[in-house]
């Protein structure tokens, strides 16, 4: 999805990011902001460096991105099978659709206390937060995917001798993968963005809860790093997903 | 055994006759009486004396080499306006073994899905197709489909789809690589063995389906349009290299088609239908040398004669607009 | 007249809802925890909820803020997003700025802006303008991107302007992408709006969610819950209604973020 926010300009592009740091140490310098209150870029930077080699901040990064990964990977495990079980099947379809239709406008984060109080305050009700976000754009594209693959690659395969079963794995699945890897790409940054909230409003580790600490001592500089980490690790995973999924889609024209 | 009449009048158009050995002679004979007698009514040369040639019934050949029986097949879709369409009506076709079938017809007269019936990928409403006797029920390897879009997977590459029957039947993977590498030289491809889908242009992505298909041999090849897509030149140069395949392996071809030249060229039958509803509305023999070459064919009278009397028959339908 | 599929159509989101909350109710139930209450329990404590006039002047509020940051971002992202689709220079310029801010959760900036602008309803507001703005902007860039040339071409042909071609050509042409967008944007604002709550814990919605987890009122949190999904719900199918009215010519589409088909 954001690869396409690229473009060859990339000096035009550097532009507005170095006027956003220019203004913000302009508002620092000439005492429009309260270095208390806007901690100038450099020192907030600087800052980030020194967090990053230390042990005890590269542990709140491993348990945000254990959560992540764990809650992202059960919603591609369950948003792709069950994606291509309500394609495949008129009858799964029947069940699923009317409850996907209920459950994906709601908004999730309403469910985490539910969650806190089933799952305890640990690693479990962060996981099935991130999990049940991540999941509904996942199924939502995979379902789309599967249900729109051309008939007659279905066809092509069947004639050539595949069992009905097979054809979900050999051709629906591969054939819907363009759509899964857009779903799974705004799943991965929905999870980005509820792992730090739920660390955020409830959580003793993690980039969210250094955030939080933060701002109950009015730390403004401390603040400002977990968040530029997070929009770091952001970046980095979706560019990782991005090179992942050119190497899967190297067949499929505009990849 | 039955004689279907198409048109406004009982003696204004040809006739189509299905049945076997001698009954089914009889008719057409009478179907020609039929057509002279337009003829001289109208004035026109619909069909030349010559013609007895061609107009024969296709079961006329024994029935024990018959590979494909359609019979009294009839398809009824059902529209979004919830009124039942009726794309194919009654159809009965018999193909032998080894025969080069074309499927003439104007746009809509249920020429795909009849191939589709074939293929096992629709079941017809009513009726039945049948191969080697038995009923078809679903799709098989012993009927291999090459369609207009080609459909080649995007995710494997040209060897890798050409690979994927052979290995879906049992082949060991060295084993299926070889053959499919001939295959692929064999539609003039070597060289893009590692090439994706994407990268190659229409005609070569047709010949790729083409392999693909070839490669798990199945006995009747099923095509639908396979080189409308395409641009003239490359057209006539798919139409050649499939005849040469053609007359290697004497594969039973049944052959969807909008160009009359076409059909002429490839088949030794054509079978033309009519629309709304789909009929099958003659069928003619094309009594044509093979093997056939191009260049000598254009100027062979006989062809020329072929293609303008099919030519005018379509112009006839036309005329007369959609039966029903 | 409605056909016995159709009613079942009609029916099947219903069914799935009193489905889903028989399932919590045999799971609470079986589970037999204080700290789950059964779904008829939850559903009896609604009404205490919005009977409370208190309770009900916060959800009020939340919602207040959530219209006016929705609408605002609405408002700068559509221009902004067609501009970006129809200038190369525009969207090189806006495309990384907003690639670096589009995985930072909006709500967490909640503490930063209150440290600048204090806890009002400013603050709360703007974050739910900054949740919405992004698949705005995203979705509308696409569709402008994706209006056809030659469409442009016979605009010019007839003399408008090209303000008046990103009027009268464009923004129509790119209505679906951008509906689109605004349904993806209208979920968010929801969904930031009650973490900015919980994270401020001042007043509105998911205030009164955390309020009633501290002081383990559990059927009240799962009442709130209830109330907070039926919002979400109602609004999406709000809006899908308004949108299937405004772009009627449009092909019917999959479009992405909430509904099959
Ligand atoms: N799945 C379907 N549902 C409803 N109607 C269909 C379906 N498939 C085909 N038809 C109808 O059946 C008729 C025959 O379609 P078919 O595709 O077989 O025609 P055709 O002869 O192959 O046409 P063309 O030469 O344009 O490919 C058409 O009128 C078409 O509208
Ligand atoms: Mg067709």
């Amino acid at each position: 999805m954001m690869s396409r926010f690229f473009s060859p300009n990339v000096f035009l592009g550097i532009a507005p990011i170095v006027l956003v740091i220019a203004v913000w140490q302009g508002l620092v310098s000439f005492g429009f902001a309260p270095a208390v209150l806007l901690p100038p870029p450099g020192f907030v930077f600087g800052r980030l460096l020194q967090q990053l080699v230390t042990f005890a901040f590269q542990q709140e990064i491993a348990a945000t991105l254990i959560r992540l990964f764990a809650g992202f990977a059960i919603a591609v495990v369950l948003g792709v099978s069950i994606g291509i079980a309500a394609a495949a099947n008129p009858a799964i379809n029947a069940v699923v659709r009317p409850i996907v239709r209920v459950l994906a406008p709601l908004p999730k984060v309403a469910l985490y206390p539910a969650l806190l109080l089933l799952l305890g305050f640990g690693h479990g009700s962060k996981i099935t937060l991130v999990a049940a976000d991540a999941l509904f754009p996942i199924l939502l594209s995979t379902y789309y995917g599967a249900s729109t693959v051309e008939q007659k690659l279905i066809w092509s395969a069947m004639a050539a001798g595949t069992p009905r079963y097979e054809i979900l794995f050999k051709v629906v699945l591969p054939a819907a993968m363009p759509s899964i890897l857009t779903g799974c790409r705004i799943g991965l940054v929905i999870s980005c963005i509820v792992v730090f909230l739920a660390e955020m409003i409830t959580s003793t580790d993690g980039l969210g809860h250094a955030l939080v600490t933060a701002a109950r001592t009015f730390q403004a500089v401390d603040m400002f790093v977990p968040l530029i980490t997070i929009s770091l690790l952001g970046l980095i995973l979706n560019g990782l997903l991005g090179a992942l999924r050119s190497y899967l889609l190297r067949g499929f024209p505009e990849a | 055994m039955k004689a279907r009449q198409n048109g406004r009048g009982s003696n204004d158009a040809p006739h189509v006759c299905e049945g076997d050995g001698l009954s089914g002679r009889f008719l057409a004979k009478l179907v020609l009486l039929n057509v002279r007698a337009s003829e001289t009514r109208y004035g026109m040369t619909v069909v030349a004396a010559r013609s007895s040639e061609w107009m024969r019934p296709v079961t006329s050949q024994e029935p024990a080499s018959a590979i494909i029986e359609i019979d009294r097949v009839s398809q009824v879709f059902q529209t979004s306006a919830r009124k039942d369409h009726l794309a194919l009506s009654d159809i009965s076709l018999t193909i032998e073994e080894g025969a080069f079938v074309s499927i003439l017809g104007p746009s809509g007269c249920g020429k795909s899905t009849l191939l589709y019936i074939v293929g096992g990928f629709v079941s017809p409403t009513s009726g039945m197709a049948k191969i080697k006797g038995h009923a078809i029920t679903g799709p098989g390897p012993d009927r291999g489909p090459v369609f207009q879009e080609f459909a080649l997977f995007p995710w494997k590459t040209v060897l890798g789809n050409v690979m994927y029957g052979p290995r879906q039947q049992g082949v060991r993977a060295a084993e299926a690589e070889a053959q499919s590498r001939a295959l692929i030289e064999m539609v003039g491809l070597k060289g893009f063995e590692s090439f994706y889908p994407k990268e190659l242009s229409g005609g070569m992505k047709q010949r790729v389906a083409l392999a693909r298909t070839l490669a798990y041999h199945p006995e009747v090849l099923l095509m639908d349009e396979p080189f409308g897509a395409l641009d003239a030149h490359t057209r006539t140069r798919l139409q050649n290299d499939l005849l040469t395949i053609w007359e290697r392996d004497r594969k039973t071809v049944l052959f969807v088609t909008h160009s009359v030249d076409e059909a002429v060229f490839l088949s030794d039958k054509v079978v033309m239908m009519s629309k709304s509803p789909g009929r099958i509305r003659q069928v003619i023999d094309i009594d044509l040398p093979r093997p056939r070459r191009r260049n000598e064919l254009l100027l062979d009278p006989r062809y020329q004669k072929y293609v303008v009397d099919i030519e005018r028959m379509f112009d006839e339908s036309d005329e007369a607009g959609p039966v029903s | 007249m409605m056909t016995p599929a159709a009613l079942t159509k009609r029916a099947a989101p219903v069914l799935a809802c009193i489905g889903l909350l028989a399932v919590w109710q045999v799971a609470s139930l079986a589970l037999k925890n204080d700290s789950f209450p059964t779904a008829i329990e939850a559903v009896r404590a609604i009404p205490d909820i919005l009977g409370d006039k208190e309770s009900l002047l916060n959800i009020l509020a939340s919602l207040r803020r959530m219209a006016i940051g929705f609408g605002v971002a609405v408002l700068v992202s559509i221009p902004l997003g067609l501009l970006m689709g129809r200038s190369r220079s525009i969207a090189a310029f806006f495309n990384p700025l907003l690639m670096v801010i589009y995985p930072v959760p909006k709500a967490a900036l909640m503490p930063i802006i209150m440290l600048w602008l204090g806890v009002g309803d400013v603050t709360k507001t703007l974050v739910i303008f900054l949740g919405v703005s992004l698949p705005v902007i995203y979705h509308s860039f696409e569709g402008a991107k994706a209006v056809e040339e030659k469409m442009l071409w016979s605009g010019a042909a007839m003399g408008l302007s090209p303000a008046q071609r990103l009027v009268r050509i464009v923004l129509p042409a790119a209505l679906p992408e951008i509906l689109t967008g605004c349904r993806t944007g209208l979920v968010l604002a929801l969904i930031t709006m009650i973490t900015s709550e919980m994270i401020a814990r001042q007043s509105g919605a998911g205030n009164i969610l955390f309020n009633a987890l501290d002081m383990g009122q559990y059927d009240t949190v799962f009442a709130m819950i209830i109330i907070v999904g039926a919002m979400g719900i109602f609004l999406d199918a709000l809006f899908e209604r308004a949108r299937a009215r405004l772009v009627r010519w449009s092909e019917p589409q999959f479009d992405m973020p909430l509904s099959f088909s």
